[in-house]
């Protein structure tokens, strides 16, 4: 398979002096399209700065990243918003939604900037959340919405312009096991239609999902391995 | 991602926010509504002054005792009028190119008929020119002639006020009123003239100044009025009528005015409260424009993740930008909007009153300015947005 993200000795450092922190020393990764990775680590490890690195969101102190054999570091800040727009879908730990706004206009968002006329994100954002089984709840607000459903809804944000990858930073961290297992069983699906899956968690159980499971601490990768006894059945609550 | 796009965002932004964005616009609609209004008035109130000078005839002048003008004392008042008769005769005799010359004596009066009593009537004592020289012939009957004058003849014109409040239906002309103890025949009826600053200019009764003199024993003249034969000589008249006057009189004891010297008098005085007004309300304006950006700023706070998320799904800078900045014009424009609606209503109220006229610069300048608030209050907001990193922004709690 092709690969997706190719990053060379990434570097990131954080203030000055005393509070200097250094995020990411010389981190070197590689993704295959249609891999599905969970990168696990504590607090502090560097595993969401690296997410953002690679999600186009912030930009390394120095390393090389190819995205789709493009070289990031060349881009402008408008060009990455371009990428961000139609190659990446983010799902995030607080969900991130747009409050007192209806979960339709919610994931209809990115297609606003990728000027997709109105007709026509209607029709791809009702499509996106009957995939997530949110049919039923096109004109709810966040607020009506219970955890797991607005993760759904940030998930069908993340698809609505079909990207190549998906970075879920902690999607389950605000959810109680029976919505994480619902979620879980979103990527997995997404995954084995050959979506490419990056995934954030500091639950060895979550982890447990991915096919490669990539520990980091103190800023460094400390191992990257094939999941062998990856989980196959939802654990029963 | 075209501008429409970015409008019906900021639109929705407001949308959600309906409280905080009306009151927001509130400032600005006080602003402009404020600007509008004053304005108007102003407007309005030169144009009213301006049409009663030219009722009167731009080559109308005027004699009035006492020195009239920026500093002096204002007229009568304080000063002894020293004005008589004699001085309109020098006149009469010394300055060429008038079309005439008259006396005044006025008083405010009672004017009684049968049972019916009509106060606070404006009496006034003059010759036969006066209809010609302030224009005001009479419209039934006659205005008195030279003869009635010369004989002292106890006759009256009166004003269509007195006409409907005493007489109502009955024709008034031969009948006797009684002013002040003295019964004076009704010989005709003046043209109406409406009110001028709220007094009523046909609740009036012109007599012969010989009748008048003789009725209240007096010798002074009040006021004298003049017309020179055409427009352009005026000036050069009221310079000829003071260098008369100055033969027996000092200069602190009159003032000469010519029509066209008054309207720009008080023009200009209108002006300068009309102006004052307006930038007083303007300050109201910045005020609101302030209050946009005060909003503005504490939105861009309020909704860092939400500018956060912006970015991360493919928001450009200049995105954020726009929309921010257009929350910021809608609201103001839209403030500018309801400020002349209510501007207006204001004005059609007013007007019922005192005159008001809403120009259409001022509409223009009110609303142009009310963009321009939106414009510059908006834009240091907007671009704290834009240039927020999308990092920050996502993980700002």
């Amino acid at each position: 398979m092709n690969v997706l993200i190719d990053a060379g000795n990434l570097q990131k450092t954080y203030g000055e002096g005393e509070s200097k922190t250094e995020a990411l020393k010389k981190v070197s990764i590689k993704v295959r399209a249609g891999e599905f990775v969970a990168i696990i680590g504590p607090s502090g490890s560097g595993k969401s700065t690296l997410m953002n690195i690679l999600g186009c969101l912030d930009r390394p102190d120095s390393g090389n990243y190819l995205f789709e054999n493009r070289d990031i570091g060349k881009l402008s800040d408008i060009e990455l918003a371009k990428i961000r727009n139609r190659k990446i879908g983010f799902v995030f730990q607080a969900f991130n939604l747009l409050a007192r706004t209806s979960a339709l206009k919610n994931v209809e968002l990115p297609l606003i900037y990728s000027g997709v006329k109105q007709d026509e994100r209607n029709t791809r954002a009702m499509q996106v959340l009957e995939d997530v089984n949110l049919s039923d709840k096109l004109k709810s607000t966040p607020a009506q919405l219970s955890g797991g459903q607005q993760q759904r809804v940030a998930i069908a944000r993340a698809l609505i312009n079909n990207p190549l990858v998906i970075f879920a930073d902690e999607p389950t961290g605000n959810l109680d096991t029976k919505s994480s297992n619902e979620i879980m069983e979103i990527f997995k699906k997404l995954n084995e239609k050959g979506r490419t899956i990056v995934m954030i968690t500091h639950e060895k159980d979550i982890a447990q999902r991915a096919a490669r499971i990539i520990t980091m601490r103190d800023g460094q990768i400390t191992s990257d391995k094939k999941n062998l006894h990856k989980k196959r059945n939802i654990t029963q609550v | 991602m075209d501008i429409t796009e970015i409008l019906n965002l900021a639109f929705e932004a407001i949308k959600v926010n309906k409280l905080r964005s009306a009151l927001t616009a509130l400032g600005i609609i006080i602003g402009v509504a404020s600007v509008i209004l004053l304005v108007s008035l102003g407007a309005g109130l030169r144009n009213y002054i301006t049409s009663e000078f030219e009722k009167l005839g731009s080559n109308v002048l005027f004699v009035l005792p006492g020195r009239v003008g920026f500093g002096g004392r204002g007229p009568g008042g304080a000063t002894v009028n020293k004005l008589s008769l004699e001085h309109v005769k020098r006149i009469e005799r010394k300055v060429k190119n008038l079309v005439g010359v008259v006396p005044t004596i006025q008083q405010f009066t009672t004017v009684k008929y049968q049972n019916k009593v009509q106060k606070d009537v404006t009496l006034i004592g003059t010759t036969q020119l006066f209809a010609e020289i302030v224009n005001l012939p009479a419209v039934r009957g006659d205005f008195f002639d030279k003869s009635q004058v010369d004989s002292g003849k106890k006759v009256a014109v009166i004003g269509q006020t007195i006409v409907n409040e005493v007489f109502a239906t009955k024709d008034p002309i031969g009948e006797k009123i009684d002013v002040k103890g003295q019964k004076y025949q009704v010989i005709g009826v003046l043209r109406a003239q409406g009110s001028t600053f709220g007094v009523d200019q046909d609740n009036a009764v012109i007599i012969p100044f010989t009748a008048a003199q003789r009725q209240f024993g007096t010798n002074q003249v009040n006021n004298i009025y003049a017309k020179a034969q055409t427009q352009t000589n005026v000036e050069e008249v009221a310079k000829l009528m003071k260098k008369v006057l100055l033969e027996d009189l000092s200069e602190d004891d009159f003032s000469v005015l010519t029509a066209k010297q008054t309207l720009s008098t008080i023009q200009a005085i209108l002006g300068v409260i009309s102006s004052t007004l307006a930038g007083i309300a303007a300050i109201s304006l910045l005020v609101g424009g302030i209050g946009i950006s005060n909003i503005m700023l504490v939105s861009v706070t309020e909704r860092t993740r939400e500018i956060g998320l912006r970015k991360a799904v493919g928001a450009r800078p200049t995105d954020v930008l726009l929309q921010f900045l257009f929350e910021a014009i809608i609201l103001s424009v839209l403030g500018g909007i309801i400020g002349l609606i209510l501007a207006s209503i204001g004005a059609w109220v007013a007007s019922r009153f005192i005159p008001a006229l809403i120009t259409p610069w001022s509409v223009l300048i009110a609303f142009g300015f009310s963009v321009l608030v939106g414009v510059v209050f908006g834009v240091a907001p907007a671009i704290r947005a834009a240039r927020l990193t999308p990092i920050e922004a996502l993980r700002h709690e």
